[in-house]
Protein backbone atom coordinates (compact mmCIF):
# COMPACT_ATOMS: atom_id res chain seq x y z
CA UNK A 1 0.00 0.00 0.00
CA UNK A 2 2.50 2.45 1.27
CA UNK A 3 5.55 3.06 -0.31
CA UNK A 4 8.56 5.08 0.99
CA UNK A 5 10.37 7.23 -1.32
CA UNK A 6 13.32 9.88 -1.42
CA UNK A 7 12.48 13.24 -1.35
CA UNK A 8 11.62 14.61 -4.66
CA UNK A 9 11.57 18.22 -4.10
CA UNK A 10 14.99 21.41 -4.25
CA UNK A 11 15.72 20.83 -0.24
CA UNK A 12 14.82 24.48 1.59
CA UNK A 13 16.97 26.05 4.29
CA UNK A 14 15.25 27.86 7.34
CA UNK A 15 18.00 30.88 6.26
CA UNK A 16 17.18 33.61 4.05
CA UNK A 17 17.74 32.77 0.40
CA UNK A 18 19.67 35.13 -1.64
CA UNK A 19 18.82 33.90 -4.80
CA UNK A 20 14.81 34.45 -4.44
CA UNK A 21 15.67 38.06 -3.25
CA UNK A 22 17.12 38.39 -7.14
CA UNK A 23 13.82 36.35 -8.57
CA UNK A 24 11.55 38.62 -6.50
CA UNK A 25 13.03 41.88 -7.49
CA UNK A 26 11.52 42.63 -10.55
CA UNK A 27 7.92 41.50 -9.50
CA UNK A 28 8.32 43.65 -5.87
CA UNK A 29 10.09 46.92 -7.46
CA UNK A 30 6.84 47.21 -9.67
CA UNK A 31 4.72 47.24 -6.95
CA UNK A 32 6.47 49.99 -4.89
CA UNK A 33 7.74 47.30 -2.09
CA UNK A 34 11.33 46.66 -0.80
CA UNK A 35 12.67 43.49 0.09
CA UNK A 36 14.43 42.80 3.35
CA UNK A 37 15.64 39.68 5.29
CA UNK A 38 14.34 38.20 8.91
CA UNK A 39 16.52 35.72 10.62
CA UNK A 40 15.08 33.10 8.59
CA UNK A 41 13.20 34.20 5.34
CA UNK A 42 12.92 36.75 2.67
CA UNK A 43 10.63 39.16 3.52
CA UNK A 44 8.75 41.66 1.12
CA UNK A 45 7.13 44.38 2.48
CA UNK A 46 4.07 45.87 0.67
CA UNK A 47 1.30 48.48 1.06
CA UNK A 48 -1.83 47.10 2.00
CA UNK A 49 -3.72 47.92 -1.38
CA UNK A 50 -0.55 45.93 -3.32
CA UNK A 51 -1.26 42.77 -1.72
CA UNK A 52 -3.27 41.10 -4.40
CA UNK A 53 -1.24 41.71 -6.93
CA UNK A 54 1.81 40.68 -5.38
CA UNK A 55 0.28 37.20 -3.97
CA UNK A 56 -1.04 36.86 -7.65
CA UNK A 57 2.38 37.19 -8.88
CA UNK A 58 3.98 34.84 -6.28
CA UNK A 59 1.47 32.59 -7.23
CA UNK A 60 1.22 32.38 -11.13
CA UNK A 61 4.72 33.01 -11.95
CA UNK A 62 6.73 30.29 -12.17
CA UNK A 63 9.85 31.02 -11.06
CA UNK A 64 8.15 31.56 -7.82
CA UNK A 65 5.02 29.11 -7.92
CA UNK A 66 4.55 29.86 -4.59
CA UNK A 67 1.46 27.67 -4.07
CA UNK A 68 1.04 26.82 -0.20
CA UNK A 69 -0.15 30.06 2.35
CA UNK A 70 1.39 28.53 5.72
CA UNK A 71 0.99 30.92 8.28
CA UNK A 72 -0.70 34.43 8.73
CA UNK A 73 0.49 35.97 11.60
CA UNK A 74 -0.92 39.63 13.22
CA UNK A 75 1.19 41.78 15.28
CA UNK A 76 0.55 45.26 16.94
CA UNK A 77 3.90 47.01 16.23
CA UNK A 78 2.33 50.01 19.09
CA UNK A 79 3.15 53.44 17.22
CA UNK A 80 3.56 51.71 14.10
CA UNK A 81 0.47 50.47 13.86
CA UNK A 82 -0.64 47.21 13.21
CA UNK A 83 0.88 44.20 10.78
CA UNK A 84 0.45 41.20 8.45
CA UNK A 85 2.97 38.51 8.42
CA UNK A 86 1.81 35.70 5.55
CA UNK A 87 4.37 32.73 5.09
CA UNK A 88 4.85 31.65 1.65
CA UNK A 89 5.99 28.31 0.37
CA UNK A 90 7.11 27.26 -3.22
CA UNK A 91 6.90 23.33 -3.03
CA UNK A 92 8.28 23.27 -6.54
CA UNK A 93 11.51 25.80 -5.48
CA UNK A 94 11.13 24.69 -1.95
CA UNK A 95 11.64 28.45 -1.31
CA UNK A 96 9.96 30.06 2.02
CA UNK A 97 9.35 33.82 1.75
CA UNK A 98 7.23 36.30 4.50
CA UNK A 99 5.13 39.17 3.01
CA UNK A 100 4.58 41.82 5.88
CA UNK A 101 2.06 44.31 5.19
CA UNK A 102 2.08 47.03 7.02
CA UNK A 103 -1.31 48.97 8.74
CA UNK A 104 -0.31 52.37 9.96
CA UNK A 105 -2.01 53.51 12.93
CA UNK A 106 -4.13 55.83 11.41
CA UNK A 107 -5.87 52.97 10.15
CA UNK A 108 -6.41 51.52 13.17
CA UNK A 109 -9.02 50.33 14.58
CA UNK A 110 -10.75 49.71 10.86
CA UNK A 111 -7.95 48.60 9.56
CA UNK A 112 -8.99 46.68 5.74
CA UNK A 113 -7.35 44.67 4.21
CA UNK A 114 -8.37 42.37 1.13
CA UNK A 115 -8.86 38.53 1.85
CA UNK A 116 -6.63 35.59 0.22
CA UNK A 117 -9.23 32.99 0.06
CA UNK A 118 -10.26 32.99 -2.94
CA UNK A 119 -6.54 32.45 -4.10
CA UNK A 120 -5.70 30.39 -1.00
CA UNK A 121 -8.44 28.52 0.66
CA UNK A 122 -6.38 28.16 3.70
CA UNK A 123 -6.35 31.84 4.63
CA UNK A 124 -10.08 31.32 5.70
CA UNK A 125 -9.18 30.25 9.70
CA UNK A 126 -5.57 32.48 9.67
CA UNK A 127 -7.73 35.34 8.52
CA UNK A 128 -10.65 34.72 11.21
CA UNK A 129 -7.99 34.66 13.88
CA UNK A 130 -5.91 38.03 12.84
CA UNK A 131 -9.57 40.03 13.05
CA UNK A 132 -10.34 38.52 16.26
CA UNK A 133 -7.57 39.42 17.78
CA UNK A 134 -6.78 42.73 16.00
CA UNK A 135 -9.97 44.10 14.65
CA UNK A 136 -8.72 43.80 11.23
CA UNK A 137 -11.46 43.38 8.31
CA UNK A 138 -10.75 41.44 5.85
CA UNK A 139 -12.82 42.27 2.74
CA UNK A 140 -14.39 39.79 0.86
CA UNK A 141 -13.67 37.12 3.09
CA UNK A 142 -16.94 34.59 3.57
CA UNK A 143 -17.45 33.88 7.07
CA UNK A 144 -15.53 36.66 9.24
CA UNK A 145 -17.30 35.57 12.88
CA UNK A 146 -15.13 34.92 15.64
CA UNK A 147 -13.45 31.58 15.72
CA UNK A 148 -11.35 30.90 19.23
CA UNK A 149 -13.31 33.53 20.92
CA UNK A 150 -16.66 33.54 22.54
CA UNK A 151 -19.29 34.65 19.44
CA UNK A 152 -20.40 37.77 20.77
CA UNK A 153 -17.18 38.87 22.63
CA UNK A 154 -15.97 42.11 20.51
CA UNK A 155 -12.39 42.45 22.05
CA UNK A 156 -9.05 42.19 20.53
CA UNK A 157 -7.07 40.40 23.08
CA UNK A 158 -3.79 40.74 21.24
CA UNK A 159 -3.92 44.00 20.75
CA UNK A 160 -1.09 45.74 23.30
CA UNK A 161 -3.64 47.85 24.61
CA UNK A 162 -5.52 45.37 25.71
CA UNK A 163 -4.48 44.20 29.37
CA UNK A 164 -5.13 40.69 30.18
CA UNK A 165 -7.55 41.19 32.99
CA UNK A 166 -9.94 43.38 30.86
CA UNK A 167 -11.22 40.34 28.96
CA UNK A 168 -12.31 38.27 31.98
CA UNK A 169 -13.71 41.14 33.59
CA UNK A 170 -15.62 41.49 30.37
CA UNK A 171 -16.97 38.24 30.72
CA UNK A 172 -18.29 38.53 34.14
CA UNK A 173 -14.94 37.18 36.22
CA UNK A 174 -14.48 40.16 38.29
CA UNK A 175 -12.12 38.33 40.94
CA UNK A 176 -9.13 40.38 39.19
CA UNK A 177 -6.73 41.41 41.97
CA UNK A 178 -6.99 44.07 44.06
CA UNK A 179 -6.46 47.81 43.26
CA UNK A 180 -7.16 47.00 39.83
CA UNK A 181 -8.37 49.54 38.32
CA UNK A 182 -10.24 49.07 34.93
CA UNK B 1 -61.15 -5.85 14.94
CA UNK B 2 -57.26 -5.20 14.78
CA UNK B 3 -56.27 -1.76 16.16
CA UNK B 4 -53.92 -1.42 13.08
CA UNK B 5 -54.55 0.44 9.96
CA UNK B 6 -54.26 -1.87 7.40
CA UNK B 7 -51.62 -2.19 4.71
CA UNK B 8 -51.87 -0.22 1.67
CA UNK B 9 -49.57 1.40 -0.96
CA UNK B 10 -48.77 4.58 -0.92
CA UNK B 11 -50.55 7.15 -3.20
CA UNK B 12 -48.53 9.51 -5.82
CA UNK B 13 -49.04 12.28 -3.62
CA UNK B 14 -47.50 10.52 -0.45
CA UNK B 15 -44.55 8.80 -1.97
CA UNK B 16 -42.74 12.46 -3.58
CA UNK B 17 -42.97 13.43 0.25
CA UNK B 18 -40.20 16.37 0.78
CA UNK B 19 -37.55 15.59 3.25
CA UNK B 20 -36.58 18.56 5.95
CA UNK B 21 -32.76 18.60 6.62
CA UNK B 22 -31.94 18.15 10.26
CA UNK B 23 -29.10 19.53 12.43
CA UNK B 24 -27.14 17.53 14.80
CA UNK B 25 -24.75 18.69 17.12
CA UNK B 26 -22.12 16.99 18.14
CA UNK B 27 -19.80 18.03 21.35
CA UNK B 28 -18.53 19.85 22.93
CA UNK B 29 -18.52 16.87 25.74
CA UNK B 30 -18.75 14.52 23.31
CA UNK B 31 -16.09 11.23 23.72
CA UNK B 32 -15.82 11.02 19.62
CA UNK B 33 -14.47 14.41 18.84
CA UNK B 34 -11.11 14.03 20.82
CA UNK B 35 -11.16 16.73 23.17
CA UNK B 36 -13.71 20.16 23.69
CA UNK B 37 -14.55 20.44 20.04
CA UNK B 38 -18.04 20.91 18.58
CA UNK B 39 -19.58 20.24 14.85
CA UNK B 40 -23.04 21.34 13.58
CA UNK B 41 -24.23 18.89 10.80
CA UNK B 42 -26.64 19.37 8.76
CA UNK B 43 -27.86 16.00 7.64
CA UNK B 44 -30.63 14.58 4.79
CA UNK B 45 -31.21 11.50 6.26
CA UNK B 46 -28.28 9.96 6.63
CA UNK B 47 -25.94 12.54 4.60
CA UNK B 48 -24.14 15.22 5.87
CA UNK B 49 -24.75 18.08 4.03
CA UNK B 50 -23.10 20.73 5.76
CA UNK B 51 -20.53 20.91 8.69
CA UNK B 52 -19.42 23.73 10.62
CA UNK B 53 -17.05 23.27 13.07
CA UNK B 54 -16.49 25.77 16.40
CA UNK B 55 -13.50 25.59 18.11
CA UNK B 56 -11.63 27.75 21.00
CA UNK B 57 -13.27 26.10 23.80
CA UNK B 58 -9.98 25.31 25.12
CA UNK B 59 -8.75 28.78 24.25
CA UNK B 60 -6.05 30.17 27.17
CA UNK B 61 -4.28 32.86 25.31
CA UNK B 62 -1.33 30.93 24.87
CA UNK B 63 0.15 34.08 22.49
CA UNK B 64 -1.05 37.06 24.84
CA UNK B 65 0.47 35.08 27.83
CA UNK B 66 3.72 34.30 26.00
CA UNK B 67 4.04 38.41 25.90
CA UNK B 68 3.73 38.91 29.75
CA UNK B 69 6.80 36.18 30.60
CA UNK B 70 10.72 36.00 30.26
CA UNK B 71 11.52 33.53 27.39
CA UNK B 72 12.42 30.82 29.72
CA UNK B 73 9.46 30.92 31.75
CA UNK B 74 7.04 31.10 28.75
CA UNK B 75 7.84 27.53 27.41
CA UNK B 76 6.17 25.52 30.14
CA UNK B 77 3.02 26.73 27.94
CA UNK B 78 3.73 25.53 24.80
CA UNK B 79 4.61 22.02 25.67
CA UNK B 80 1.18 22.09 26.39
CA UNK B 81 -0.19 23.05 23.05
CA UNK B 82 0.15 19.66 21.38
CA UNK B 83 0.30 18.03 24.90
CA UNK B 84 0.43 14.54 23.59
CA UNK B 85 4.15 15.53 21.75
CA UNK B 86 5.24 18.06 24.97
CA UNK B 87 8.49 17.88 23.92
CA UNK B 88 8.18 18.56 20.19
CA UNK B 89 6.52 21.71 20.66
CA UNK B 90 9.52 22.99 23.42
CA UNK B 91 11.90 22.12 20.05
CA UNK B 92 10.20 24.49 17.98
CA UNK B 93 9.38 26.99 20.86
CA UNK B 94 13.44 26.66 21.67
CA UNK B 95 14.72 26.93 17.81
CA UNK B 96 12.97 30.63 17.52
CA UNK B 97 14.47 32.07 20.61
CA UNK B 98 18.01 30.43 19.62
CA UNK B 99 17.20 31.59 16.55
CA UNK B 100 17.04 35.14 17.24
CA UNK B 101 19.52 35.22 20.31
CA UNK B 102 22.17 33.14 17.97
CA UNK B 103 23.31 30.56 20.76
CA UNK B 104 24.64 27.43 19.94
CA UNK B 105 23.48 24.21 21.21
CA UNK B 106 26.03 21.38 21.85
CA UNK B 107 26.22 18.03 20.15
CA UNK B 108 25.26 15.84 22.36
CA UNK B 109 22.22 17.99 23.51
CA UNK B 110 20.90 17.80 19.33
CA UNK B 111 20.63 14.07 19.34
CA UNK B 112 18.63 14.08 22.71
CA UNK B 113 16.26 16.72 21.20
CA UNK B 114 15.81 14.38 18.29
CA UNK B 115 15.25 11.22 20.56
CA UNK B 116 12.98 12.89 22.89
CA UNK B 117 11.47 14.39 19.51
CA UNK B 118 10.89 11.07 17.92
CA UNK B 119 10.08 9.43 20.92
CA UNK B 120 7.12 11.96 21.61
CA UNK B 121 5.97 11.48 17.78
CA UNK B 122 5.42 7.69 18.51
CA UNK B 123 3.97 8.45 21.44
CA UNK B 124 1.29 10.77 19.94
CA UNK B 125 0.59 8.24 16.92
CA UNK B 126 0.10 5.27 19.49
CA UNK B 127 -2.52 7.71 20.89
CA UNK B 128 -3.86 8.17 17.28
CA UNK B 129 -4.09 4.69 16.15
CA UNK B 130 -5.37 3.08 19.96
CA UNK B 131 -8.28 6.32 19.88
CA UNK B 132 -9.23 5.86 16.07
CA UNK B 133 -9.43 2.52 16.41
CA UNK B 134 -11.81 2.70 18.85
CA UNK B 135 -13.50 5.60 16.61
CA UNK B 136 -13.93 3.04 13.56
CA UNK B 137 -15.29 0.06 16.13
CA UNK B 138 -12.52 -1.90 17.82
CA UNK B 139 -13.48 -0.81 21.09
CA UNK B 140 -11.08 -1.16 23.92
CA UNK B 141 -8.68 -3.42 21.75
CA UNK B 142 -6.52 -1.03 20.64
CA UNK B 143 -6.72 1.79 23.17
CA UNK B 144 -4.90 -1.43 25.51
CA UNK B 145 -2.02 -1.82 22.73
CA UNK B 146 -1.92 1.83 22.40
CA UNK B 147 -1.73 2.73 25.82
CA UNK B 148 0.75 -0.28 27.00
CA UNK B 149 3.55 1.21 24.69
CA UNK B 150 2.76 5.01 25.54
CA UNK B 151 2.82 4.06 29.37
CA UNK B 152 6.67 2.96 28.55
CA UNK B 153 7.65 5.66 26.54
CA UNK B 154 6.20 8.05 29.43
CA UNK B 155 7.97 5.86 32.10
CA UNK B 156 11.12 6.70 30.23
CA UNK B 157 10.11 10.36 29.90
CA UNK B 158 9.58 10.28 33.86
CA UNK B 159 13.06 8.47 34.30
CA UNK B 160 14.70 11.24 32.00
CA UNK B 161 13.44 14.79 32.52
CA UNK B 162 10.67 14.20 36.01
CA UNK B 163 7.82 14.52 34.30
CA UNK B 164 5.31 12.53 32.26
CA UNK B 165 3.49 14.71 30.03
CA UNK B 166 4.51 18.01 30.24
CA UNK B 167 8.45 17.56 31.03
CA UNK B 168 10.12 21.14 29.69
CA UNK B 169 12.89 19.17 29.81
CA UNK B 170 14.02 21.24 26.59
CA UNK B 171 15.72 24.44 27.40
CA UNK B 172 17.21 27.71 25.11
CA UNK B 173 20.38 26.36 24.25
CA UNK B 174 20.26 22.50 24.78
CA UNK B 175 18.44 20.55 27.51
CA UNK B 176 18.02 20.51 31.21
CA UNK B 177 19.94 17.51 32.38
CA UNK B 178 21.92 14.82 31.04
CA UNK B 179 20.18 11.85 30.47
CA UNK B 180 20.38 8.77 33.30
CA UNK B 181 23.43 5.76 32.94
CA UNK B 182 21.41 3.07 32.21
CA UNK B 183 19.35 5.19 29.35
CA UNK B 184 20.67 3.39 26.45
CA UNK B 185 19.88 0.47 27.55
CA UNK B 186 16.35 1.61 28.49
CA UNK B 187 15.69 2.89 25.12
CA UNK B 188 16.64 -0.09 22.50
CA UNK B 189 14.28 -1.99 25.52
CA UNK B 190 11.66 0.39 24.59
CA UNK B 191 12.04 0.42 20.79
CA UNK B 192 11.86 -3.58 20.80
CA UNK B 193 8.47 -2.84 22.70
CA UNK B 194 7.23 -0.56 20.13
CA UNK B 195 7.79 -2.80 17.88
CA UNK B 196 6.14 -5.35 19.09
CA UNK B 197 3.40 -2.70 19.69
CA UNK B 198 3.16 -1.85 16.61
CA UNK B 199 3.18 -5.40 15.12
CA UNK B 200 0.21 -6.30 17.82
CA UNK B 201 -1.71 -2.87 16.14
CA UNK B 202 -0.78 -3.61 12.29
CA UNK B 203 -2.19 -7.00 13.18
CA UNK B 204 -5.18 -6.23 15.03
CA UNK B 205 -6.69 -3.12 12.28
CA UNK B 206 -5.08 -3.66 9.30
CA UNK B 207 -5.38 -7.27 9.73
CA UNK B 208 -9.26 -6.52 9.67
CA UNK B 209 -11.20 -6.90 7.48
CA UNK B 210 -13.81 -4.59 8.33
CA UNK B 211 -11.57 -1.75 9.40
CA UNK B 212 -10.08 -1.91 5.83
CA UNK B 213 -13.41 -1.78 3.97
CA UNK B 214 -14.68 0.64 6.41
CA UNK B 215 -11.38 3.17 6.02
CA UNK B 216 -10.89 2.71 2.36
CA UNK B 217 -12.13 5.15 -0.32
CA UNK B 218 -13.33 7.59 2.20
CA UNK B 219 -13.06 11.19 2.02
CA UNK B 220 -10.19 11.27 -0.90
CA UNK B 221 -7.96 14.20 -0.96
CA UNK B 222 -5.77 15.45 -3.95
CA UNK B 223 -2.48 16.45 -3.49
CA UNK B 224 -3.17 19.99 -5.05
CA UNK B 225 -6.67 20.34 -2.92
CA UNK B 226 -4.52 19.38 0.31
CA UNK B 227 -2.27 21.86 -0.30
CA UNK B 228 -4.62 24.74 -1.43
CA UNK B 229 -6.27 24.02 2.10
CA UNK B 230 -2.59 24.11 3.63
CA UNK B 231 -2.89 20.49 4.81
CA UNK B 232 0.52 19.15 6.12
CA UNK B 233 1.93 16.46 8.24
CA UNK B 234 0.53 12.78 7.73
CA UNK B 235 -2.22 13.64 6.18
CA UNK B 236 -0.63 15.49 3.31
CA UNK B 237 1.76 12.65 2.93
CA UNK B 238 -0.98 10.30 2.54
CA UNK B 239 -2.21 12.14 -0.97
CA UNK B 240 1.15 11.04 -2.32
CA UNK B 241 3.36 14.28 -1.84
CA UNK B 242 6.55 12.93 0.03
CA UNK B 243 6.49 16.35 1.88
CA UNK B 244 8.27 16.68 5.43
CA UNK B 245 9.67 19.52 7.36
CA UNK B 246 12.71 17.36 8.60
CA UNK B 247 13.84 16.78 4.63
CA UNK B 248 12.36 19.58 3.38
CA UNK B 249 13.83 22.69 5.58
CA UNK B 250 16.18 20.55 7.65
CA UNK B 251 16.39 21.44 11.32
CA UNK B 252 18.35 20.44 14.27
CA UNK B 253 20.41 17.75 12.86
CA UNK B 254 17.40 15.65 10.89
CA UNK B 255 20.22 16.37 7.47
CA UNK B 256 22.10 13.53 9.07
CA UNK B 257 20.19 11.62 9.94
CA UNK B 258 18.70 8.47 7.31
CA UNK B 259 15.09 7.90 7.29
CA UNK B 260 12.74 7.69 4.38
CA UNK B 261 9.41 9.29 4.01
CA UNK B 262 6.13 7.05 4.03
CA UNK B 263 3.64 8.32 1.40
CA UNK B 264 0.02 7.21 0.93
CA UNK B 265 -1.53 6.71 -2.51
CA UNK B 266 -5.23 8.61 -2.41
CA UNK B 267 -4.96 10.77 0.75
CA UNK B 268 -8.05 8.65 1.82
CA UNK B 269 -8.44 7.79 5.93
CA UNK B 270 -7.40 4.51 5.09
CA UNK B 271 -3.69 6.39 3.82
CA UNK B 272 -4.09 8.49 6.73
CA UNK B 273 -3.95 5.96 9.28
CA UNK B 274 -1.32 3.68 7.06
CA UNK B 275 0.82 6.54 6.64
CA UNK B 276 1.51 7.10 10.41
CA UNK B 277 1.84 3.48 10.88
CA UNK B 278 4.80 3.46 8.95
CA UNK B 279 5.76 6.60 9.92
CA UNK B 280 6.50 5.44 13.51
CA UNK B 281 9.23 2.92 12.08
CA UNK B 282 10.96 4.99 10.45
CA UNK B 283 10.90 6.90 13.61
CA UNK B 284 12.25 3.85 15.46
CA UNK B 285 15.05 3.82 13.11
CA UNK B 286 16.06 7.18 13.71
CA UNK B 287 16.16 6.74 17.66
CA UNK B 288 18.62 3.69 16.96
CA UNK B 289 20.69 6.14 14.30
CA UNK B 290 21.10 8.48 17.24
CA UNK B 291 21.78 6.34 19.91
CA UNK B 292 24.64 4.46 17.79
CA UNK B 293 26.45 8.10 16.84
CA UNK B 294 25.29 9.95 19.69
CA UNK B 295 28.76 11.52 21.72
CA UNK B 296 28.88 9.57 24.66
CA UNK B 297 29.82 12.70 27.12
CA UNK B 298 29.99 16.01 27.11
CA UNK B 299 27.71 19.31 27.49
CA UNK B 300 24.07 19.19 27.13
CA UNK B 301 23.78 23.03 27.18
CA UNK B 302 25.17 25.81 26.07
CA UNK B 303 27.60 27.65 28.87
CA UNK B 304 27.73 30.98 27.53
CA UNK B 305 23.97 31.54 28.47
CA UNK B 306 23.42 35.22 30.26
CA UNK B 307 21.21 35.21 33.50
CA UNK B 308 18.46 36.95 31.81
CA UNK B 309 17.99 36.47 27.84
CA UNK B 310 17.46 39.64 26.30
CA UNK B 311 17.18 39.83 22.23
CA UNK B 312 17.53 43.45 21.13
CA UNK B 313 15.50 42.77 17.73
CA UNK B 314 14.60 40.49 14.87
CA UNK B 315 11.84 38.25 13.37
CA UNK B 316 12.01 34.47 12.46
CA UNK B 317 9.57 31.79 11.21
CA UNK B 318 10.69 28.51 12.40
CA UNK B 319 8.96 25.40 11.27
CA UNK B 320 9.26 21.78 12.17
CA UNK B 321 8.17 18.72 11.23
CA UNK B 322 5.11 18.32 14.38
CA UNK B 323 3.43 15.18 15.06
CA UNK B 324 0.42 16.62 13.03
CA UNK B 325 2.43 18.57 10.58
CA UNK B 326 4.26 21.56 10.22
CA UNK B 327 4.54 23.12 13.65
CA UNK B 328 5.46 26.56 13.34
CA UNK B 329 6.46 29.66 15.53
CA UNK B 330 6.44 33.42 14.26
CA UNK B 331 8.62 35.20 16.82
CA UNK B 332 9.12 38.87 17.16
CA UNK B 333 11.68 40.40 19.53
CA UNK B 334 12.08 44.31 20.08
CA UNK B 335 14.47 44.25 23.00
CA UNK B 336 13.65 43.26 26.94
CA UNK B 337 13.68 39.80 28.40
CA UNK B 338 10.21 38.83 27.22
CA UNK B 339 9.10 37.86 23.64
CA UNK B 340 7.54 40.59 21.83
CA UNK B 341 4.80 38.56 19.82
CA UNK B 342 4.77 34.96 18.86
CA UNK B 343 2.27 33.26 16.93
CA UNK B 344 1.75 29.65 16.84
CA UNK B 345 0.79 28.08 13.19
CA UNK B 346 -0.64 24.88 14.62
CA UNK B 347 -1.05 21.88 12.23
CA UNK B 348 -4.17 20.90 13.71
CA UNK B 349 -5.39 24.18 13.38
CA UNK B 350 -5.50 24.58 9.85
CA UNK B 351 -6.15 20.48 9.31
CA UNK B 352 -9.16 20.99 11.19
CA UNK B 353 -10.49 23.49 8.60
CA UNK B 354 -10.68 21.44 6.04
CA UNK B 355 -12.76 19.39 7.82
CA UNK B 356 -16.15 20.66 6.53
CA UNK B 357 -14.80 20.09 2.93
CA UNK B 358 -13.50 16.63 3.95
CA UNK B 359 -17.24 15.81 5.60
CA UNK B 360 -19.72 17.19 3.40
CA UNK B 361 -21.48 14.34 1.46
CA UNK B 362 -20.62 11.46 3.48
CA UNK B 363 -22.11 9.74 5.91
CA UNK B 364 -22.65 10.99 9.72
CA UNK B 365 -20.87 7.68 11.06
CA UNK B 366 -18.20 8.30 8.33
CA UNK B 367 -18.19 12.26 9.99
CA UNK B 368 -17.11 10.41 12.87
CA UNK B 369 -13.87 8.48 11.62
CA UNK B 370 -13.06 11.29 8.79
CA UNK B 371 -12.77 14.04 12.45
CA UNK B 372 -10.55 11.00 13.60
CA UNK B 373 -8.54 10.56 10.86
CA UNK B 374 -7.39 14.05 11.37
CA UNK B 375 -6.02 13.37 13.95
CA UNK B 376 -6.30 16.47 16.02
CA UNK B 377 -5.72 17.41 19.47
CA UNK B 378 -7.97 20.73 20.64
CA UNK B 379 -4.82 22.06 22.82
CA UNK B 380 -3.27 22.90 20.14
CA UNK B 381 -6.08 24.02 17.77
CA UNK B 382 -7.60 26.44 20.28
CA UNK B 383 -4.05 27.70 21.76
Amino acid sequence: MSKASAFPYPVGTQAPNAKLAELLAALVNGLGGRIGRTTTDVDVTVPVDKLETLVRGLRERSALSFDMLRNVAGADLGDEGLALKYHFYSFKHGHCLQVTVALPPHQHPHAEVPTLTGLFPAADWHEREAAEMFGITFTGHPNLKNLLLEEDLHIHPLLKAHPLQVAELKQGIEDGPAGFTF
Amino acid sequence: MSIWPTERTLTADEATFDTVDMTINIGPQHPATHGVFRMVLTVDGELVVDCEPYIGYLHRGLEKLTETADYRQAMGWWDRTDYLAGMCCEWAYCLAVEKLSGIQVPERAEYIRVIMAELSRINSHFMFLGAFGADVGSFGTSFVYGWRERERIYDLFEEVAGDRMFPTYFKIGGVTMDLPENFESRCRWLLDSIRQGLEDLDGLLTGNEIFVERCRNLSPLTKDRAIALGITGPILRATGLPWDVRRAEPYGIYSRLDFEIPVGRQGDVFDRYFVRLAEMYQSVRIIEQCLKEMPKGGLVCATDLPKTLRIESGECYIRTEGTKGEYGVYAMAKGGNKPYRMKLRSPSFCNLSALREMVVGNYVADAIIILGSLDIVLGEVDK
